[in-house]
């Protein structure tokens, strides 16, 4: 066998001489046919109207209300959930975590107590109506990844702001790419069995949307 | 270095029967036949729905073609890119020449992490390696963790499917898997409860195993990032919970911009799974402190894609994004299944995929297991001309086989030699016609058809009649036709 060293070199020869391209690092991007739909057609309302449909359609539950209302909101879905404990990221705001529920913020939580957690609470970074799709990018407010995997029950809160139409929208929105993201499109989901949809399988069985109207 | 394992015997290309073979035995398998049918049809009737919402589907399939071909026109570009970005944030890059060495270096990995078991989410990277068989005979226990692999992979099953996996097994055989694997004899059939039980095993190995392997559906040459495209979530497991991570990509992976992923990711789950998207898509770059794995390894693997890259009508064959839409929709595979295909890349990317990757040496029967209907080509999200590269890997078989036949005499080759003297003169044709009227004449029937033919010929009535040759020929009724004759 041969050393590591070698293999990326003969690697590398392999391709260069296959490609006929002797060039060093990457090529410029250009010149491309790109002449697919970036931006979508919808008026505001009609946008978050099929948001709100996609994400039903994945048995989301989805509800609606104006910035002040935020925190009502909140407590009012944690209620209705029956659940007692929540994780949530640190950098949500203190009023979200209403009274009466037992919190646990993510200060460099052990694994073994998220997964006890019977639910978390996130914001997110962007959402894609076309696909019914939740983008987290994992900054403050939206937790590290492992908060909105273990716990059973996700409950993220949506500006009317953050969502777009198209996927290329969500790319537009993000000029600097993040280092971790998660999208996520519906519940953890399997069709392995006669392509037969069960929900959850491992990741949290219950989405829940907030979409809060701060778009006037 | 030595290594001692058990190769797959039904699904490596070098122990493999040819397709023809393999493909009788499954076609007298009424079951499994109702269902790949079942399965395919699902798919195909999702599939169908959400392309057809889409009004710029064949821009995104030409935008699509395009950057793979951008990819590797540029490869050896990108793939450094791809190395330093990865580096620089906090990744170690490996390459693999072969699959062998893909082993060893995952093997060693391994050994450094102290690892006795590990868990995997579904790659056909890590089957095309056979790397399973070589992780048990190391000791080191693999828990597949995607359900249809966690369904093979207790039931000793083979994959038959890119996407999923246990298509060809129903609910009463998944049940009956689990229940004499995991002990839960009560279990019942509904995929519900399956996959409930499934839930169950893994939870605990997800929570405490340390060490993971993954396979990659994209790398950004851009920033360095990983993309891991899935439903069940337990992907996110693996690639968050561990300490280490493990993940093994074909050279040909690479995308060359992050916004590239929104061409890709519109196609992917439409065409693999009939759905928008995925339930989950994850994005990761190297180590981040805090947040998943603190060791980030990638294996870039060749294993024999660099030589398909050097020839120019069957490169785009690495285009390929791994949807399967071409096996769902081929009217081959939808008869045969997976296992007939002798790879664990089936259907017709399988058939042009396979013996390329094994050098043209093994697989030569796969090119020909295709009708040539092109279904393939008008589903592919990435426009691979599937059919023209059949064609032209037929010919190079042919050409492979016509030295051998040269020297063994074969029946084949001396009849197609014949042929070609014959054709070569046209009193040599006229004869020829004359003499096959006089000797078919012995074998039609009253009814105008041949129904058995002696010796070689017999290949060719055992399963279908042949019509008699009539009583003239064009040649004759049309010299004779200015004379009166009708």
């Amino acid at each position: 066998m041969s050393t590591p060293i070698a293999s990326r070199q003969l690697i590398l020869d392999r391709i260069r001489a296959a490609t006929q391209n002797q060039r060093q690092g990457a090529p410029v991007h250009a010149g491309l046919s790109r002449n697919y739909i970036r931006r979508g057609t919808l008026g505001a309302e009609d946008r978050l109207r099929l948001m709100i449909e996609r994400l039903r359609e994945y048995d989301a539950e989805v509800v609606e209300c104006a910035p002040d209302e935020v925190p009502a909101t909140i407590a009012a879905q944690l209620a209705l959930s029956g659940r007692r404990v929540f994780v949530a990221p640190v950098g949500l705001p203190a009023e979200w975590l209403a009274a009466g529920f037992d919190w646990k913020l993510d200060r460099n939580l052990a694994i073994t107590e998220i997964e006890q957690a019977q639910g978390v609470v996130t914001k997110a970074f962007c959402g894609v109506a076309d696909s019914g799709t939740i983008v987290l990018h994992h900054a403050e407010g939206e937790g590290r990844r492992v908060l909105t995997l273990l716990p059973d029950w996700h409950l993220c809160i949506l500006n009317a702001s953050q969502v777009v139409e198209t996927l290329p929208e969500y790319f537009d929105r993000s000029p600097l790419p993040p280092n971790l993201a998660t999208y996520i499109s519906g519940p953890s989901a399997t069709a392995d069995i006669e392509m037969t949809r069960i929900k959850g399988v491992h990741g949290p069985r219950f989405l829940n949307v907030i979409l809060v109207r701060d778009e006037s | 270095m030595s290594e001692a394992f058990t190769p797959h015997p039904i699904l490596d290309p070098r122990l493999a029967p040819p397709f023809p073979t393999a493909a009788l035995h499954v076609l007298r398998n009424p079951q499994l036949r109702k269902n790949v049918s079942h399965a395919t049809d699902v798919i195909q009737t999702k599939r169908a729905r959400l392309v057809a919402e889409k009004t710029d589907w064949q821009q995104l399939r030409t935008a699509a073609a395009a950057i793979r071909n951008q990819v590797l026109e540029n490869l050896a570009g990108y793939l450094e890119e791809f190395e330093a970005r990865c580096t620089a944030a906090g990744g170690t890059v490996h390459w693999a020449s072969d699959a062998a060495e893909a082993r060893a270096i995952i093997l060693d990995l391994l050994h450094q992490e102290h690892a006795s078991e590990v868990i995997k989410i579904k790659t056909m990277t890590s089957a095309e390696i056979q790397l399973n068989p070589a992780l048990e005979a190391a000791g080191i226990r693999a828990y597949e963790t995607d359900l249809a692999e966690i369904i093979l992979q207790l039931g000793d099953e083979e994959p038959s499917h890119i996407v999923v996996p246990a298509l060809h097994l129903n609910r009463s055989q998944v049940r009956e898997i689990f229940a004499r694997t995991m002990g839960l004899e009560s279990l019942t059939d509904d995929p519900k409860a399956l996959t409930a039980a499934a839930r169950n095993y893994l939870r605990q190995k997800f929570l405490t195993i340390p060490t993971a392997i993954s396979g990659a559906n994209f790398l950004i040459a851009q920033t360095g990032s990983m993309a891991v495209v899935e439903s069940e979530g337990n992907g996110r497991m693996c690639l968050t919970l561990p300490r280490a991570l493990i993940t093994l990509a074909g050279i040909e992976k690479v995308l060359p911009r992050f916004a590239d992923l929104e061409v890709m990711l519109q196609l992917l789950a439409r065409s693999a799974t009939g759905e928008r998207m995925s339930p989950y898509t994850s994005l990761w770059t190297g180590v981040t402190p805090g947040d998943g794995p603190e060791r980030f390894h990638v294996v870039l693997l060749d294993n024999g894609r660099s030589s398909i890259l050097s020839r120019p009508t069957e490169r785009q064959t690495l285009r390929c994004i791994r949807c399967a839409a071409c096996l769902n929709t081929c009217p081959v595979y939808r008869q045969t299944g997976g296992h007939a295909y002798g790879s664990v890349y089936p259907g017709p990317i399988g058939a042009i995929l396979t013996p390329q990757l094994m050098h043209m040496e093994y697989a030569q029967s796969l090119p020909f297991a295709s009708s040539l209907c092109g279904a393939c080509y008008e589903v592919c999200p990435v426009k691979i001309d599937i059919p023209k590269v059949l064609l032209e890997l037929r010919s190079q078989v042919v050409n492979q086989e016509r030295v051998q036949a040269a020297r063994f005499g074969d029946p084949m080759f001396i009849g197609m030699k014949a042929a070609s003297t014959v054709f070569a003169s046209a009193r040599r044709f006229r004869t020829a016609q004359w003499l096959g009227r006089i000797a078919l004449r012995v074998f039609t029937g009253k009814d105008g058809w041949i129904h058995s033919l002696p010796g070689l010929g017999a290949k060719w009535t055992q399963t279908r009649d042949l019509r008699g040759l009539p009583d003239q020929s064009f040649r004759r009724w049309w010299a004779a036709r200015g004379k009166g004759e009708r």
